[in-house]
């Protein structure tokens, strides 16, 4: 008796799954064929309300589920979700969501280099904010602005904080070494006032991580590149090529603390091994929050150009918000993107509390950005970055970035560590590169 | 007689001095744990690191509580893997049972399939997997989390060993007294395995404890979170929370450490009850 | 001598008969106790199991994947990174998992003398490594293998040793990386090869030691027989685990420097996850269950004569 009934039910859900998984073949194809489906726009017609998911990430998801009261407060029955996804796997989780169509939130965080690689993987997986917010584009960092936009210029993410960059050094190991920091113009001179400081103190110029490394892209887009232009591979251009001659030189003279993974890079400033770190303006953060006994000492000048007059800055980090093309509330979504992103009180909030600097300029005139800061012994270190933001080359990633960054990260160990000549290296790795993406070399080079 | 006890002697001295120095490398990481565990962050990161523990154990306890809500995604980690570790093993038991003791149709293709799902890479299943959750309507749900590894390959190749050497005289006996075959199996069957069950059981808890990525993709709630996704949170793009993370996973790996403690006995001779039959 | 002692539940396999006059006469429940496990199976993976299949013959085309046939496959056979990382898994393999298993032998041989004192403590030691955090696992190492001032460095410099940089350098990247691996699972395998020791009758050690026999001899004769399931059961693992291999490598190196430390699956994923190239990811990964589907099938024809002698 009781087996009979056994017998239906699994036949039964036998058929269950047999016609589940039928239903989800097909509609996988679905999925798969949206692509001729133009991306949705956001309507600045719909009402707002009703609750707004956010993923994002660290400071940024404490400064969003900060300022998400304020926005519930000045619209009601609105109610913001701020979810922590953790930095280490949130690309993970939001390219499952990409991929799969379903399961994204309305709101997503992503960064610049990634946002290029989705948008050319997944053209309809974010929301066209060009009719919503192409108009404010005059008033966002113009490199942080041509990460969120395609090559077409329509906008899908509006730019939250950005990462110029600039020179942090020890002003008493300057002092020391008998080191004037206004004579470093140029990476020559750089390498001249690491050799002193060496000679005189000991100590080491800089750390760089060369699996990982971040400093030959960061004087890539210093000279206005990143690793494609127009679509070609330029990562052997001689422009390349003399990014990469600095860091052999570097390395060459014994100027390089090596290190591996973030917590050695700030253990070796912590412990005073290097005179400098030439990065962006994020590192603040840290240097405060992990290094509050070093107070005073370290204060912030432009980069080292690579020839008198030139760029003396560059960018390495910030991300963007961009809606989700999943969202079935894109109005409130928007509304509260503009609301933290574009107002100065808010934007201003955030680089106070969270360290987030803005990439949308008005912040950059307040009174907090231009003032004195207290840990650099009352340099106004956000003032000189705050200038040097306006001088960030834009620069192309396209959708094949990290694939280019893993070649080239082998490409400057090899020269950094292994001695190899850097035309030498960078020639290879454009031909690695090209062939790993279908894509040509910039003629040339 | 003494002359021939000394070398023996010095012998096992040798070989406990080994031991203990292998054990010292065992156990090192975990001292290093609890000396990260009761320092500062901002400590942590001097060049060498300390060595020796610090006073900070209880700072860094009240932060972990206050960034992650420690306690609950504990919590939640227990429920988890509580609920799979039953329903897994009940499945694990009654499939391993069928296979070795029926012949059937389809016998074959259900051993292949429970074969290749432990052979594909996981990674490649977690994009069309999490579409199914999502047609579903099950994505930040527990279900989703517990449902799709229910049925537990390692699980039911276990107990078909186990099952395989079980006597067949015992069941039929059951069968002469009127039992009918389900009423046997709980009857009969189950209580003798018992070990068996043990060892699966403190094995699916410790995966299911430990389990990262897909809890991770499934979960979109951060009062849902696992211990392990939400340890995983303190890790940021320019700011990680050593202290905290390092304390949380000493602390999660505290009731694994309980429970081998504990069932040790058990989960050796019930691994092995099916290993040996391979 | 059969194996069947080995089992150390009391019972012992039914004599072939028996089964053979059991299996026919009950036949009406045998989906109710295979269904549940079945239908999930069937209801879980059939479908991703076969999408990937599917996706292994498609390539994105401006954002459409679009069937190409056994391009991706093809385009495998020419990838140096693929092939280097099969040489990796190779090397493991030949390296890692023998020293492993050995390693766990003479642990077990050790945890398993009765004049030793503390067993379960030693035991719980040993096998701590195998219940660790992944987040710990990888925080801990880093800690360990710092060039500079890191805990294995600063032993080695009290040993009057030069640094050596662990985790940068080619070779010792590998060397790290089987270091830790065999520090994560040298316990576990060691606590399942115990079990087999302990289900050796101790009258056999005995008879031995009559017999006058070294402790060599005895682990020959007596031991190492009897132990052959059990040992098969750890390497066929131990190789899954090693092909599947991603955790380890990840946290430590992320498959670095210059791909010394890749792997299959960790290449499959940064393909799929960091480049959004999921035709060549899944590819990759059918390509891996194939290599497993061999390599089992050897170490069971291999090591597994005791095996078939016994059915």
């Amino acid at each position: 008796m009781s087996t009979g009934r056994t017998r239906r039910s699994v036949l039964l859900a036998g058929i269950v799954a047999l016609t589940t998984v039928t239903a989800l073949a097909a509609g996988g194809c679905a999925t798969g064929g949206t692509a001729a489906k133009p991306a949705p726009a956001v309507s600045t017609q719909d009402q707002v309300g009703g609750t707004v998911t956010v993923w994002s990430w660290d400071v940024a998801a404490k400064a969003l589920k900060r300022l998400a009261p304020e926005f519930e407060k000045q619209h009601p029955g609105v109610k913001i979700d701020v979810v922590d996804i953790g930095y280490d796997n949130a690309y993970d989780k939001i390219t499952v969501g990409l991929k799969s169509g379903s399961g994204l939130p309305d709101i997503l965080q992503v960064e610049g280099p990634k946002m290029q690689s989705y948008l050319s993987s997944f053209p309809n997986g974010f929301y066209d904010l060009t009719a919503l917010a192409g108009k404010d584009k005059g008033d966002f960092n113009a490199a942080a602005w041509r990460t969120g936009t395609d090559d077409s210029g329509k906008v899908f993410a509006l730019p939250w904080d950005i990462g110029p960059c600039g020179l942090f050094y020890r002003t008493d190991v300057f002092k020391d070494a008998g080191v004037d920091p206004a004579s470093i113009k140029t990476w020559d001179d750089y390498v001249a006032a690491g050799e002193q400081i060496k000679a005189k103190t000991g100590k080491k110029l800089l750390v760089i991580d060369p699996t990982k490394d971040s400093t030959f892209p960061t004087l890539l887009q210093q000279q206005g590149q990143r690793f494609f232009v127009d679509g070609k591979v330029a990562v052997n251009t001689p422009r390349a090529v003399k990014a990469m001659t600095v860091l052999k030189t570097l390395a060459d003279k014994g100027l390089v603390d090596y290190e591996k993974g973030w917590d050695a890079l700030v253990a070796a400033t912590k412990d005073g091994k290097v005179a400098t770190t030439p990065t962006a303006v994020w590192w603040s953060g840290t240097l405060s929050s992990e290094m509050a006994e070093l107070k005073d000492k370290f204060a912030v000048a432009p980069l080292p150009a690579f020839e008198p007059g030139g760029t003396q800055t560059s960018n390495d980090g910030g991300s963007l918000l961009s809606i989700s093309a999943q969202t079935k509330n894109s109005a409130t979504a928007a509304a509260f993107m503009r609301f933290v992103l574009t107002d100065t009180g808010n934007q201003v909030s955030m680089l106070k509390n969270e360290g987030l600097f803005p990439a949308y300029m008005p912040a950059l005139s307040d009174s907090y950005v231009t003032g004195p800061q207290d840990y650099y012994g009352g340099q106004t270190a956000f003032k000189t970055f705050a200038d040097l933001a306006k001088s960030i080359p834009p620069v192309e990633y396209t959708g094949d970035n990290s694939k280019a960054a893993d070649i080239i990260d082998q490409a400057t160990a090899g020269v950094m560590q292994g001695g190899k000549d850097p035309k030498a290296a960078l020639d290879s790795a454009a031909q690695q590169i090209a062939s790993a993406t279908g894509r040509q070399i910039v003629p040339g080079s | 007689m003494n002359a021939a006890a000394s070398p023996r002697r010095l012998g096992r001295a040798l070989v406990v001095l080994v031991l203990a120095a292998g054990a010292v490398v065992s156990v090192v990481p975990f001292y290093w744990m609890i000396v990260a565990a009761t320092h500062s962050n901002s400590e942590l990161f001097h060049s060498p690191p300390p060595f020796l523990p610090g006073g900070n154990l209880l700072r860094n306890l009240v932060a972990l509580e206050d960034s992650i809500g420690f306690s609950r995604v504990m919590l939640n980690s227990l429920g988890i893997a509580v609920v799979y570790t039953l329903g897994s093993g009940l499945i694990s038991a009654m499939c391993g049972y069928g296979l070795a003791k029926y012949r059937f149709r389809g016998r074959g293709l259900l051993l292949g399939l429970v074969l290749a799902t432990m052979m594909v890479p996981f990674q490649v299943l977690l994009v069309p997997l999490f579409q199914m959750m999502a047609s579903l309507g099950w994505v930040d749900s527990y279900q989703a989390v517990i449902l799709p590894f229910l049925a537990n390959s390692f699980g039911i190749f276990l107990m078909r060993q186990t099952f395989l050497a079980f006597p067949n005289e015992l069941i039929e006996s059951a069968r002469i007294d009127g039992a009918g075959d389900l009423r046997t199996f709980y009857r009969i069957v189950l209580p003798s395995v018992r070990p068996q069950l043990g060892a699966l059981a403190i094995f699916t808890f410790m995966s299911q404890w430990n389990a990262f990525l897909w809890p991770l993709l499934m979960l979109n709630s951060e009062d849902k979170y696992t211990a392990p996704v939400a340890l995983y949170t303190l890790v940021g793009g320019t700011h990680v929370d050593y202290a905290g993370l390092i304390l949380g996973s000493f602390l999660a790996t505290l009731p694994l450490m309980v429970i081998f403690f504990l069932f040790q006995k058990q989960f050796v001779s019930g691994l092995l009850g099916g290993a040996v039959k391979g | 001598m059969s194996t069947d002692s080995l089992t150390s539940s009391p019972s012992v396999a039914a004599p072939e008969a028996a089964l053979r006059r059991a299996r026919p006469r009950v036949r009406i429940t045998h989906w109710a106790f295979a269904g549940p496990a079945a239908a999930l199976f069937v209801f879980f993976f059939a479908y991703p199991l076969g999408a990937s299949l599917y996706q292994s013959f498609t390539a994105d085309r401006a954002g459409v994947p679009t069937w190409v046939g056994f391009e991706q496959y093809q385009r495998m056979l020419h990838d140096p990174v693929f092939w280097k990382s099969l040489g990796n898994t190779g090397l493991l393999l030949v390296i890692q998992v023998p020293l492993m298993i050995v390693l766990a032998l003479v642990l077990a041989g050790i945890l398993n003398q009765s004049w030793l004192r503390f067993r379960s403590s030693w035991r719980i030691a040993y096998f701590l490594p195998s219940v660790t955090m992944l987040v710990a696992y990888a925080m801990v190492f880093k800690v360990l293998l710092k060039t500079d001032g890191g805990m294995v460095n600063q032993v080695l410099g009290w040993l009057g040793a030069q640094p050596v940089d662990w985790l940068n350098n080619p070779v010792w990247a590998r060397v790290s990386l089987i270091a830790s691996i065999t520090w994560r699972w040298t316990g576990y395998n060691a606590v399942i090869l115990l079990a087999g020791l302990q289900a050796i009758p101790k009258e056999q050690y005995e008879a031995a030691s009559i017999d006058g026999a070294g402790p060599i001899r005895t682990f020959a004769t007596i031991v190492a027989p009897q132990l052959r399931p059990v040992i098969l059961f750890c390497s066929v693992t131990s190789t899954i685990g090693t092909l599947q291999l991603f955790d380890e490598n990840l946290v430590l190196t992320r498959g670095g420097p210059d791909n010394a430390t890749m792997t299959p699956v960790l290449y499959l994923y940064k393909i799929g996850f960091d480049q959004l190239d999921f035709g060549y990811a899944s590819a990759i990964a059918w390509a891996v269950v194939l290599i497993i589907g061999v390599l089992s099938f050897l170490q069971f024809r291999f090591f597994g004569n005791a095996e078939r002698e016994k059915r």
